[in-house]
């Protein structure tokens, strides 16, 4: 085991995730969460961003509140690839020795956040959904277990950095401040083309819907049997964001970007409805937080109907059109969802 | 490199998830109760592995870190089609996290000459998904999260997998060696043939092998070299809902009216 010493290591950092120009929303949620660890550890927010064409994101990281920002610019990060973007970030590890080190659940940041945990012997912690310091001063990553019926408690005391990865929508975001300061620093680049091990051939990248802010959600599960369109008709009718359960996105329905629950995201809207969902606690620990869940579902033991509010047993291919139809009586529509 | 590939498959058994239970007075789990199964994710990994082997000229073999009290998944596997499997067991590696662990899988990848290592997305027991990319980064090779389609190209010495990304999809090829974290449910695992079966359940015995053998200095290993521990465990509350069932869905829109949310 490497001789760590502990008080060698500080700064809170943040992995500020972009794909061409894009930044992912969770990425600002870790920020803003961030800030508050920073300032309990009195130690300086890092945003750490890595990709090309940086200034925008650069600039907005310190609007939202990092004192300073490491920018990695340049064209080997474009697109994304886990061997360039693991080495850098894993050389600016070793060389500026943070504490802390915050990544974005995504599929990009639970790619390649091993990539840097291992070489640094960092002890890295999967899908947080709880941030919190000790009375020593370590970072207390809570993350649920055994299908979400319990929260442990991850820590990491004798290495460094100590690592995690969380889940989007944990955490809400605050609004930039134009008038906050930070430094913005380039970094120099150590990885090269020529070293790569991996090549981006193909990428069809649409969708990246983001249900994490949305003040209404309508979910579909496995009971739609392939067919999504009823529900997605009556998300559009309730100008709500379309999202769905794990098993309607492992068959391929709806896009992975929707998925609610332990491997997807959080969703805290006013409203969620589940729709053809059975309620297993992986998925009911993504829509925990919202304000009103109504379930419809034809089996009447269905587990969701005891995490929902309102619930109507009964076939949703007739259910969905006639909550449509409903709804499309209303002169404006807008008026009576505001 | 030689011709033949060679696909080793890190498979893992777990406690059936649908049979742990919490004690309610005490908060703890009770895993007691429950089967130990195969992995499930790891069988896509493995009909992955198996169809890499229908394409081109392979030698699978299935690999599992734990007590001899694991072989049946070893056998399992055998009996699904791998060409062999070996148990990496040792006492140093008991409570080891994600760090030791994929250590141990990086060294047996490098033990068995490994071409590709295919696992399965996560583990239902502690869903971290970090062990697949800690074995590519232990030995500095490639690797391919969230695949959901492989194309082997022999003459390249490279696999091409289309990867299910933030709103889409890309194909990335990597360069061999490499590591292949297969996604949950994105191919259809074939069932064990009869005789395979049979032949795995009475004839077959895994190799086993040791730290000292891979070999793994076991100061690396174990609960005392992992770098996260677990501080604690709390119940999660549920939250309270009102469980009310409605009857027509104008009933429905009518409550949610007087919620204030349509």
């Amino acid at each position: 085991m490497p001789d760590i010493d502990i008080d060698d290591h500080s700064d809170v950092w943040v992995f500020i995730e972009e794909h061409a120009g894009e930044v992912a929303p969770v990425s600002w949620e870790l920020l803003s969460e961030a800030k508050g660890l920073a300032e309990e550890l009195d130690e300086d927010l890092v945003a750490l961003a890595i990709g090309e064409d940086l200034d925008d994101v650069a600039e907005e990281a310190v609007e939202r509140g990092a004192d300073k920002v490491l920018v990695a610019d340049d064209p080997v990060f474009e697109p994304y690839r886990a061997d360039p973007y693991g080495e850098q970030f894993r050389y600016l590890v070793e060389e500026r020795e943070p504490d802390v080190v915050l990544i974005g659940g995504t599929h990009t940041g639970r790619d390649f956040a091993g990539r840097v945990a291992v070489p640094a012997y960092a002890g890295l912690t999967a899908d947080c959904t709880e941030l919190g310091i000790d009375e020593d001063g370590h970072l207390e990553a809570r993350r649920p277990a055994f299908g979400g019926n319990v929260l442990a408690t991850i820590k990491c005391e004798r290495h460094r950095p100590q690592m995690a990865t969380i889940r989007p929508g944990v955490f809400a975001t605050a609004d930039p401040d134009p008038d906050h300061e930070g430094e913005i620093e380039e970094v120099e680049v150590i990885v090269e083309e020529a070293d790569t091990i991996s090549e981006v051939v193909e990428r069809n990248v649409g969708d990246t819907a983001d249900i994490t802010d949305a003040d209404r959600v309508v979910a579909a599960g496995r009971g739609v049997e392939g067919n999504v369109e009823p529900v997605a008709e009556l998300a559009e009718a309730l100008d709500a964001e379309l999202a769905a359960s794990r098993a309607a996105v492992d068959e391929g329905w709806i896009d992975g970007a929707r998925q609610v629950g332990q491997t997807g995201k959080n969703v805290r809207p006013d409203l969620y409805v589940a729709v053809g969902i059975s309620g297993a606690i992986q998925h009911i620990e993504g829509m925990n937080d919202s304000d009103i869940v109504v379930a419809i579902n034809n089996d009447p033991n269905a587990p969701i109907f005891e995490h929902a509010d309102y619930g109507i047993v009964g076939d949703l291919f007739e259910i969905c059109p006639e909550l449509v139809e409903q709804l499309e009586d209303v002169d404006d529509p807008a008026e009576v969802l505001a | 490199m030689t011709d033949q590939w060679t696909v080793v498959v890190g498979i893992k058994q777990v406690p059936d998830e649908d049979d742990v239970t919490i004690d309610p007075d005490t908060g703890t789990l009770n895993r007691s109760g429950a089967d130990s199964i195969l992995n499930r994710p790891d069988r896509n990994a493995l009909e992955a592995a198996l169809e890499i082997k229908d394409q081109v000229d392979a030698n699978v073999i299935a690999v599992t870190m734990g007590p001899p009290q694991a072989t049946p998944v070893l056998e399992e596997a055998i009996a699904m089609g791998c060409d062999d499997a070996v148990l990496v067991t040792d006492r140093a590696f008991a409570g080891s996290d994600t760090w030791p662990t994929s250590l141990v899988l990086a060294s047996a990848a490098d033990y068995l000459d490994a071409d590709v290592v295919l696992c399965g997305e996560e583990t239902t027991d502690s869903s971290t998904g970090q062990v697949p990319p800690g074995i590519a980064a232990h030995n500095g090779w490639a690797q391919l999260t969230y695949a959901e389609e492989l194309e082997p190209k022999p003459d390249e010495d490279q696999i091409v997998a289309k990867r299910d990304v933030e709103g889409g999809h890309e194909y990335v090829a990597a360069d061999l060696p490499v590591v292949i974290a297969f996604a949950y449910g994105e191919n259809e695992p074939r069932p064990a043939g009869l005789h395979r079966k049979i032949y795995a359940e009475t004839e077959f015995e895994p190799e086993q092998v040791t730290a000292e053998e891979l070999p793994i200095d076991t100061d690396r290993v174990g609960l005392a070299a992992s770098p996260t521990q677990v501080g604690g465990m709390e119940t999660v509350d549920p939250v309270e809902r009102e469980q009310e069932r409605l009857e027509s869905p104008a009933e429905l829109l009518e409550t949610l009216a007087e919620e204030g949310v349509v």
